[in-house]
């Protein structure tokens, strides 16, 4: 299963790639803002994105349409931090398929992105 | 594909974004209250502050997480209101002060300590602040709710209203999610706006999910109730459900016509928790791509390498370089007729000179970095000493080697707090001489050369000849007629050693480390620096630094078999003796007398017990060494040349020794000596 895995901080993204490595699932591409996510998407086209909200240049929620745009079958899961509830809305709403609330763990992430296992 | 982040552990790479993330906020902070006001530059210190957040939730930083969720919740309000009435300057120095927190907890995490600190006085004063602003805000309630949730709600609720028609199936389904999940009420909203695709009519309770967040609760206790009709079969469904994330259980059944259509139950929802309404603006802002956060980004682009590799590939392509020399121009090709192996070798040489040069650049940082710093510093010592001060920085693009960098921060830190603290004078002695009332700071860096120059410029008071030459006096620096020193002269008195003419002492400046230390810490990086002043318009302060420690011009000598390199930037003239400049002082020490100067002389076949068959003074080549007021005359051979040497510290094995600085490789695969010129006319 390829992920894309989009986040401003590196070390959220280092976290999440050592997760999804460990389970199984082949991060193909990283990006650290919208617009590089939505290139990266079409370059790479991943079965799977996951996206911060807050990032500079273009947020998590613009590339999402974007990436709606471009694949409405796209899956993005949205990363977000607890108290981000109106963005959140606003993200299942434009078509996220899901979220994952930080700080998570290992066990969580996995747990939530197995759903799209196939 | 490999990480590029790899060689840095989770900690290690969580210290190293953070950092980076608080420099690149310290700056945007500073710079927009230069440019009046932070509103241009909200959304990234939001943003800075929601990563450094997350950031350390994750790594279970409490404390870091919370301080730092408090500036961003101020932030947060800010962005969406729009407000223009903050008090700009307590709000700069709460971040400020976040950021001395965050930063320091993580300097304790590099160190290996515990984090300790208590940042709950600071969060406590950060969300006064916010109920503060909250109440200057007029509009703050009663904004209209998002069209979007609105909308959808209620094509949802008319839905339900419509029966459901000729081949369609009416279900119910109820769905339970993870404990730990979070946000059951948007998660149920993700269930609704998913299932949208297979059914034509939706009614659900609880009803208000998307406007009372309190609703989670009740979903995590009571399941989220879905009633719809559908064409799509019961496998379908459930495959779909299967596919919800962090679903615990769902139940899913066909029910009769007449259920579905039945009146909704109302829930009650008898939870104390707040109302949140949607009062936010829609969307977020476009960011405003102005100059300077473009300038941010592209300081952003840094890739981390652990400097010891640095130094490792510097002294591999070091060597590199003498071996193709050792080969291209080994002896044993003289005299071959070899045209196409000296045009292989040209290539090689090529390719080697251009690798060394990439080497190079890579060690180069730009002084940006180390020079920003000196914002901060200028601007609380400005509002601690009640002064007005603004710094000008030019040139913050010069690049410098990395280990100069870091030996230059400090003299540079000493030097801007002399030019703020003694330099600038209080407004109102600046009113009376009819001066403009900010006073002016002028950090620049400019190359020339083979250096880097950076100047500090202040347009104070300057220097008091007078005051420095008595004090020069006093202390029996001065044995001669003093009339005669260039003004030159006179200022560098105050780089000697327990020279200071400023008789308070303050916060800041004058805490035992005088100009002495800020001019030895430059010359032991190669530097030098000189003073001028003009009392009543100020004092420039001028550094000249090399390029790079790895490389030196040197100057190769003989001396018996040896040969050695002597730094050319130690070197004042070199010269035969003659007869009439040699002198004996009364305890038969050699002396040498050149334009009224005695000079001590040292032989160095002597000093590093050589056999050499040139040890009368007046066969030899004399060199006059200098370097920090001091000087001496060395005896060698002969002068080999200059070139550009390598240094190589000496292997461990061999035991430092005073007077040699370490070694480097010859053209000819030989080993060459650098003399420590500081430590051979200290003995």
């Amino acid at each position: 299963m390829k992920v894309l895995t989009v986040d401003d901080a590196v070390f959220i993204r280092v976290t999440l790639r050592e997760m999804l490595e460990r389970h199984g699932y082949e991060v193909v591409g990283e990006a650290s803002n919208g617009i590089e996510g939505v290139k990266k998407y079409n370059e790479l086209k991943p079965d799977l994105v996951t996206m911060d909200i807050t990032m500079p240049e273009m947020d998590g929620i613009a590339a999402l349409r974007k990436i709606k745009q471009i694949n409405p079958q796209a899956k993005v899961i949205m990363i977000s931090a607890m108290g981000q509830e109106k963005s959140v809305k606003e993200s299942i709403l434009a078509g996220a398929c899901g979220f994952i609330l930080k700080p998570f763990n290992e066990e969580q992430v996995i747990r939530g992105l197995s759903k799209f296992k196939s | 594909m490999v990480s590029e982040y790899s060689q840095v552990s989770g900690p290690g790479l969580f210290v190293f974004e953070t950092n980076q993330l608080l420099d690149k906020l310290e700056l945007l902070i500073l710079g927009s209250e230069k440019n009046g006001g932070l509103q241009a530059s909200m959304d990234e210190v939001f943003r800075i502050m929601h990563t450094i957040k997350g950031s350390a939730a994750m790594m279970a930083f409490q404390n870091i997480s919370l301080v730092a969720h408090s500036v961003e919740d101020v932030f947060y309000f800010l962005r969406e209101n729009r407000q223009t009435t903050v008090d700009d300057s307590k709000l700069t120095d709460l971040v400020l002060s976040v950021v001395d927190f965050i930063k320091g907890e993580i300097a304790k995490l590099e160190t290996g300590k515990s984090l300790t600190g208590d940042a709950s006085g600071l969060t406590n004063a950060i969300q006064a602040f916010l109920a503060e602003i909250k109440t200057l805000d007029p509009v703050l309630a009663g904004l209209p709710l998002k069209s979007d949730y609105e909308v959808m709600r209620q094509s949802f609720i008319e839905a339900c209203r419509i029966e459901g028609e000729e081949g369609q199936t009416i279900c119910e389904a109820v769905v339970f999610f993870d404990d730990d999940c979070g946000m059951e009420n948007l998660r149920a909203l993700t269930v609704l706006s998913e299932l949208g695709t297979y059914a034509q009519k939706l009614e659900y309770a609880p009803g208000d999910i998307v406007e009372n967040d309190a609703t989670a609760d009740l979903i995590r206790y009571e399941g989220f109730r879905i009633w719809f009709t559908t064409t799509a079969s019961m496998t379908a469904l459930h495959d779909f459900f299967a596919q919800v994330m962090f679903l615990k259980e769902y139940s899913l059944m066909a029910i009769d016509h007449s259920d579905a259509s039945k009146p909704r139950i109302p829930r009650c929802i008898d939870l104390d928790g707040p109302l949140v309404t949607a009062s936010e603006s829609a969307g977020q802002p476009a960011d405003a791509t102005g100059d300077s956060e473009q300038s941010l980004a592209a300081k952003q682009s840094f890739i981390s390498v652990n400097v010891a590799k640095m130094d490792t590939l510097m002294d591999l392509v070091g060597e590199l370089v003498i071996a193709e020399a050792m080969v291209t121009q080994n002896p044993e090709l003289q005299d071959l007729n070899l045209d196409k192996f000296f045009k292989a070798a040209r290539q090689l040489r090529k390719i080697t000179g251009e690798l060394q040069d990439v080497v190079m650049s890579i060690r180069m940082v730009p002084l940006a970095a180390t020079f920003h710093k000196m914002t901060r510093i200028v601007r609380d010592m400005a509002r601690n000493l009640d002064k007005q001060v603004e710094l000008e920085i030019v040139g913050e693009q010069t690049e410098v080697d990395k280990n100069i960098i870091e030996n230059i921060a400090d003299p540079l830190m000493h030097l801007i707090r002399n030019a703020v603290d003694h330099g600038i004078e209080p407004v109102d002695v600046r009113a009376a001489k009819g001066k403009p009332l900010t006073g002016k700071v002028r950090l620049e860096a400019k190359n020339s050369g083979g250096d880097v120059w950076i100047i500090v410029q202040d347009d104070g008071g300057g220097l008091n000849r007078e005051k420095i030459l008595q004090k020069a006096r006093e202390r029996g620096l001065l044995d001669q007629d003093d009339s005669g020193l260039t003004d030159k002269q006179v200022y560098a008195f105050i780089l000697k050693p327990g020279f200071s003419t400023k008789e308070c002492v303050t916060e800041y400046s004058g805490r035992g480390v005088g100009m002495d230390v800020v001019a030895k810490n430059i010359a032991a990086i190669g530097g030098a620096i000189s003073v001028d002043s003009a009392e009543g318009v100020g004092t420039t302060m001028s550094i000249r630094i090399p390029l790079t420690l790895a490389i030196i011009d040197g100057m190769t000598v003989k001396v018996g078999d040896s040969v050695y390199t002597v730094p050319t930037i130690a070197i004042k003239e070199s010269f035969r003796l003659r007869e009439q400049n040699l002198i004996t002082d009364p305890d038969n020490r050699e002396m040498i007398m050149i334009r009224g100067q005695c000079y001590p002389v040292l032989r160095l076949h002597e000093r590093f017990k050589i056999k050499t068959a040139v040890a009368d003074l007046y066969e030899g080549i004399m060199l006059m060494v200098e370097l920090e007021g001091k000087s001496a005359c060395l005896l060698v051979d002969a002068l080999l040349g200059q070139q550009q040497v390598v240094v190589k510290a000496l292997p461990g094995y061999i035991k430092k020794m005073q007077g040699i600085a370490g070694c480097t490789l010859l053209g000819d695969g030989s080993v060459s000596l650098i003399l420590d010129v500081d430590g051979l006319i200290q003995t």
